[in-house]
């Protein structure tokens, strides 16, 4: 690829997404300007409007794609495995991760010979345009994980990144606004874009009811009654506006401090939509769990930011050039560009990471010495980071915010609760990958094995709808980290963007069914829905045996596919990520706890089904009243089902999956093995599955995973099918248990018990001091200045007025007294001139005798 | 004679005119106060005149005087009226509005 | 007892008993006549202080016009041709006590001032005593004659000083004053005539 066309298609790229991302923004202002005063609360001008924001951004965004590929000749759709198989000239290289059992050779001594000398042409010829370092920069990298063969068999990693605009510059040290752009940006621009807009239109029919002066909300009851407030259709959709556009930017940034800033701010978005119903008890306390435990989770992001901008000085993911050279980004500093850390004790003891250049070489002081980074921060780093991600992803121990914000309207919780926003963390954990070290990768792992176990149990004795979907989201979340923490990186990635496809659908479904049935909400009041709402129901199915991960076994197309929905062939690339990863490394809970998930996953997903639209109608009114719902709400239902099904078509060697597969870390495909001789420094002995390996296991994963997907399915159809076995027997049975699943495990009590009625003690305590201390002090205070004034009005009532009434009383009398000479009488006046001008000459005469 | 018992005179005709004005309740008595209180003052101009270097100036002076007084009189004769119009009374102690 | 001495006593006695009369007398139009007695015996008094011109003006304006003048305000204003307003007893021993007490003010401060004394000191500088340059008929105002230098001064000149030998700057006259009292008579005229203009009684149906 000639590095001109490089150029060019990094810009178009570059503007297309801008383009994509800053539309909804624009949607958003004008929505709050034009929604309530222009148009009036009748208006769906809103909807359209933001509607064609945000599919003007999908269209852009598949153009950008298309572009993507056009550019690179769609390499990243070549055969992936047969390159690396055929045209690899030492297979040791990918041997030594699959061979557990033998001695470990050191892979990344093998990566790293024949690395060295597959420079990375493009890069080369695309920066001495950007010298300028003033400019916004921007700069193509061609990392290239081929062998040492010619440059032109295999497929080079081709990232776009640049500066928009520099906020802030410390030196070497720079905040900025920048972009990465590399197959896992597009493909999650195109899956947002195109998730955001079925959802937006399945809104503009979910939230109609909004279009009204007079809103009547039976969930509030007042002392009239129920609730009425003005509609407020336009709010939700420029809030849907300003949650995409914080999203796309979050997906594009290209750093790791304007991910922080579109974190929060999609954080911020989830918080105004969760509590959309604002006048509910129940979804501002939602709102507010949301904003708080995600805030317990950025908490940890933060140290992560602080560790990486003291010890790194740099939030740059990609290689930017900066001062007429390059500035080698986070990934290159830790990695370099064969995705292998070099590690180094100094004669202290304690390991350190040695800072590389993008061209591999070691980064150096001015004085000589290497720059490197303690191994125990750069855990702590990659574990701060990761706290964020389980916040925002609601990962165990932070998942209970995620089923109390399903309080917000339906289309939120498909967009933003289960196939975006709580998407990122997973996203960021992919993004951020070359960072992690095995012992933050094994923590990522256990973090979601748990999660997505402990999930799916809650799920099966959820009986809201909504509530089920919601644990369903958890635990799938938790499995796309298993799969990354496993060294799965497009496994999880791959499940992140199926499981966004039939998540949103099945939430949709449930929209549809809640607004058909009038806000019916519990599963034990509908049954046999799926007569009144038939298209609801059967695209519901899809997204069903999607997650299910059910396949027809035995038969396969032509191509040697089995016949699949999109969730079988991500769920197994999980599933047989951690089969290998376990007989790596034992740790065998990360195998078992994947595999029985999948099994109750379909139980209480088939379950759920069978009790909404299967079966008898068991709440007569609430069936009557049942209705399929407007095609504007079904459309994209069917639309997505399309997707939920057929978006992961042909596996492993499908589309999707190998347009991932671009972009994963250099670091992912060989596996990776910890450096012997630094295990004595008490690092973990992990070893990270390669390819070629996880290939190996494939098959039987993968039979594995779907005869527990049969074995649930089919416990559901026995259950709440046929009815074979009475559901409330074994409840009754298993009381004990249900009532824990049913409290969610105890930890809502749990974190009551911990931090809020501790934080209620303190909090009375703290108001016992101000009530009796502060209270008091002032109290008495005021009193003493209330006695002070009213001696003070004492003194002023008698002495300082009785002084002055005194003066004018006396002056008054004396007045009154002299006003008697005054006769009026002229006679008396002349009289008394006479006798003033006797009385001057008797006294000069007494005084001056002479 | 010498200028004192001129001067003498001029007291006698002033403390005659200041005991008319104190006394009379007629306001054409007082009037008359007034003349003999002018005349005791012109008397005393004249004098001085005579027996200072004051000379014609003293003259001039007491003329003026008795214009003065003449026209003084028509005024106070002209009030006199007024207020005889409006008290049907020439008594002055019933023009007392100014008492305090 | 020279001629101008008694004279002088006959003119005194005259013009002080009529004053007096005025004041004991309650009826007013024997208060006027009083007023003319006395009035008229003072003009002669001027004329015997030089004053020819002053005492003819006094029989003219006072005794001639004034008094008249007021016996018309008697005659206009009163209710009978006698009435009396009795003043009470105790102010009239009052007025009795200040007035002897006035009179003997008056009298002590005239006769402890020696007056040769004082005309002797003012006279002293610029004496005229050059009798030569006043000639043409302008005398001394001690030599009587004074209408025409009157006249002179209040036309502006002062020929009684002016005349004076060896004299380089003139005197001031009584032209603007004179000019003044015109004007205040005018006023006088006219205002007193407008005070004492008769009352129309304006009955409201002859509107």
């Amino acid at each position: 690829m000639d590095p001109q066309t490089l150029q060019t298609t990094g810009l178009t790229l570059k503007w297309l997404l801008t383009i994509a991302w800053l539309l909804p923004l624009l949607g958003f202002v004008v929505e709050l300007i034009g929604g309530g005063w222009v148009w009036g609360r009748y208006s769906k001008n809103a909807a359209y409007l933001s509607v064609m924001c945000i599919v003007t951004g999908f269209v852009c965004s598949f153009i950008a794609l298309m572009t993507w590929g056009n550019a690179t000749e769609w390499s990243a759709l070549k055969d992936h495995g047969a390159t690396h198989g055929t045209s690899h000239a030492e297979p040791s290289r990918h041997a030594s991760g699959v061979d557990a059992h033998g001695a470990p050779k050191p892979a990344a001594e093998a990566a790293h010979g024949h690395d060295d000398h597959a420079k990375p042409v493009a890069k080369d010829a695309a920066h001495p345009a950007h010298d300028d370092h003033a400019k916004p920069a921007a700069a193509v990298h061609v990392a290239a994980d081929h062998a040492h063969g010619t440059p032109h068999h295999a497929a080079p990693k081709v990232v776009f990144t640049g500066i928009f605009y520099r906020l802030a510059q410390f030196g070497s040290l720079d905040i900025s606004l920048s972009y990465y752009i590399d197959s896992l940006t597009l493909v999650m621009f195109t899956m947002v874009t195109f998730i955001a807009s079925c959802i937006h239109i399945f809104a503009i029919g979910y939230m109609s009811e909004e279009l009204t002066d007079n809103y009547a909300d039976h969930q509030v009851h007042t002392s009239h009654g129920h609730l009425h407030r003005p509609g407020r259709f336009h709010r939700f959709f420029s809030f849907l506006s300003l949650f995409c556009f914080s999203m796309l930017g979050l997906v594009l940034a290209g750093n790791i401090f304007q991910v922080f800033i579109f974190w929060e701010l999609v954080g911020v978005c989830s918080y105004f939509l969760i509590g959309f119903y604002t006048e509910r008890k129940s979804a501002s306390n939602a709102a507010n769990k949301a904003f708080i435990m995600n805030r317990v989770g950025d908490f940890g992001f933060l140290i992560g930011l602080m560790i990486v901008w003291t010890w790194f000085g740099n939030f740059q993911f990609g290689d930017l050039p900066a001062h007429g050279q390059t500035q080698p980004g986070l990934f290159s500093m830790v990695r370099g560009n064969d995705g292998q850390m070099k590690l180094h004790v100094p004669e202290s003891g304690q390991a350190e990471v040695v800072f590389k250049n993008q061209d591999n070489h070691i980064q150096t002081k001015p004085n000589g010495e290497q720059r490197t980074i303690p191994y125990w921060l750069l855990v702590a780093a990659g574990l701060g980071v990761f706290g964020g991600c389980i916040g925002k992803s609601a990962q165990f121990p932070l998942q209970t915010w995620l089923p109390d914000a399903m309080e917000g309207p339906t289309p939120v919780s498909a967009l933003v609760h289960s196939a975006t926003m709580v998407a990122a963390g997973v996203y960021l954990v992919g993004r951020f990958y070359p960072m992690f070290t095995p012992e933050v990768l094994l923590v990522i792992a256990y973090i979601g094995a748990i999660t997505l176990f402990l999930a799916a149990t809650i799920a099966v004795v959820a009986t809201d709808i909504k509530k089920v979907l919601a644990y369903s989201t958890i635990s799938q979340l938790g499995y796309m980290m298993l799969g990354l923490g496993l060294g799965g990186w497009a496994a999880g990635l791959f499940h992140l963007i199926t499981h966004a496809f039939f998540k949103s659908l099945m939430f949709l479904a449930s929209g549809s069914v809640i607004y058909g049935c009038h806000h019916v909400q519990e599963m034990p009041q509908m049954g046999g829905l799926r007569r009144k709402m038939p298209l609801t129901a059967y695209t519901m199915l899809v997204g069903v045996i999607a997650i299910a991960g059910l396949a027809i076994p035995y038969v396969t197309l032509p191509g040697g596919e089995p016949i699949a929905f999109s969730g079988y062939h991500s769920k197994d690339a999980i599933v047989a990520t951690a089969l290998t990863y376990m007989n790596l490394n034992g740790h065998h809970l990360l195998f078992f706890l994947p595999l029985a998930g999948a099994g109750i996953t379909a139980f209480y997903m088939f379950r759920l089904w069978f009790y909404t639209f299967a079966g008898e109608p068991r709440d007569k009114e609430v069936y009557e009243r049942a209705h399929e719902s407007p095609w504007v709400m079904v459309g994209p239902l069917v639309v997505l089902s399309f997707f939920a099904a057929f978006c992961a078509f042909g596996g492993e060697k499908g589309l999707l999956f190998k347009l991932l597969l671009d972009s994963e870390p250099a670091s992912v495909p060989g596996g990776y093995v910890a450096q012997t001789e630094y295990l004595s420094q008490g690092l973990l002995n992990l070893k990270l599955p390669s390819h070629e390996a996880i290939h190996a296991k494939h098959d039987r994963a993968g039979t594995l995973a779907l005869i527990m997907a049969f074995v649930g399915a089919g416990c559901a159809y026995l259950v709440y099918g046929v009815r074979w076995v009475n559901a409330a027997e074994i409840k009754q049975q298993f009381s004990g248990i249900h009532r824990f699943l049913v409290n969610k495990w105890g930890f809502d009590e749990f974190y009551d018990m911990l931090f809020v009625k501790p934080t209620h003690v303190v909090a009375g305590w703290c108001s016992a001091i101000d009530r009796v201390i502060f209270d008091g002090f002032l109290h008495a205070s005021a009193k003493a200045a209330v006695k002070v004034s009213d001696w003070d009005r004492q003194f002023d009532e008698t002495i300082v007025d009785g002084a002055v009434n005194t003066v004018g009383n006396w002056t008054f009398a004396i007045g009154r007294s002299l006003s008697v000479v005054q006769t009026g009488r002229m006679r008396n006046y002349v009289m008394f001139i006479a006798v003033g001008l006797l009385g001057i000459f008797a006294l000069l005469i007494m005084f001056f005798p002479n | 004679m010498d200028l004192s018992s001129y001067l003498l005179v001029g007291a006698v005709l002033f403390v005659a005119g200041v005991v008319c004005m104190a006394t009379k309740r007629n306001g054409i008595g007082v009037l008359m106060g007034v003349e003999l209180v002018l005349n005791g003052a012109n008397i005393n101009f004249v004098a001085f005149a005579n027996y200072t270097r004051l000379g014609l100036d003293g003259q001039v002076i007491s003329l003026f005087v008795i214009v003065l007084a003449a026209a003084e009189a028509a005024v106070a004769l002209a009030i006199a009226l007024s207020f005889y119009n409006n008290h049907l009374t020439i008594d002055v102690d019933q023009a007392n509005q100014l008492q305090g | 007892m020279t001629g101008h001495q008694l004279l002088f006593w006959v003119f005194a006695a005259v013009t002080c008993g009529g004053a007096i009369a005025v004041v004991l007398t309650q009826n007013v139009v024997r208060m006027a006549f009083w007023l003319i007695v006395s009035l008229g015996a003072s003009a002669g008094l001027f004329f015997l202080l030089n004053a020819d011109f002053v005492g003819t003006a006094q029989l003219l304006v006072y005794v001639g016009g004034t008094l008249v003048l007021l016996v018309f305000g008697v005659m206009l204003t009163a209710s009978g041709p006698f009435s009396k307003m009795q003043t009470r007893p105790g102010e009239l021993f009052l007025a009795g006590v200040v007035a002897i007490l006035l009179l003997g003010l008056l009298g002590s401060s005239v006769c402890s001032v020696e007056w040769d004394r004082v005309i002797a000191a003012t006279n002293s500088g610029h004496q005229i005593t050059n009798q030569q340059s006043l000639n043409h008929g302008f005398n001394r105002p001690e030599e009587g004659n004074t209408g025409h230098p009157l006249g002179m001064a209040f036309l502006g000149m002062r020929p009684d000083r002016d005349l004076v030998a060896g004299n380089k700057t003139l005197s001031t006259g009584y032209l603007l004053p004179f000019e003044i009292a015109s004007v205040h008579l005018l006023v006088v005229l006219i205002g007193a005539a407008y005070l004492a203009r008769a009352k129309r009684r304006v009955h409201p149906n002859e509107l």
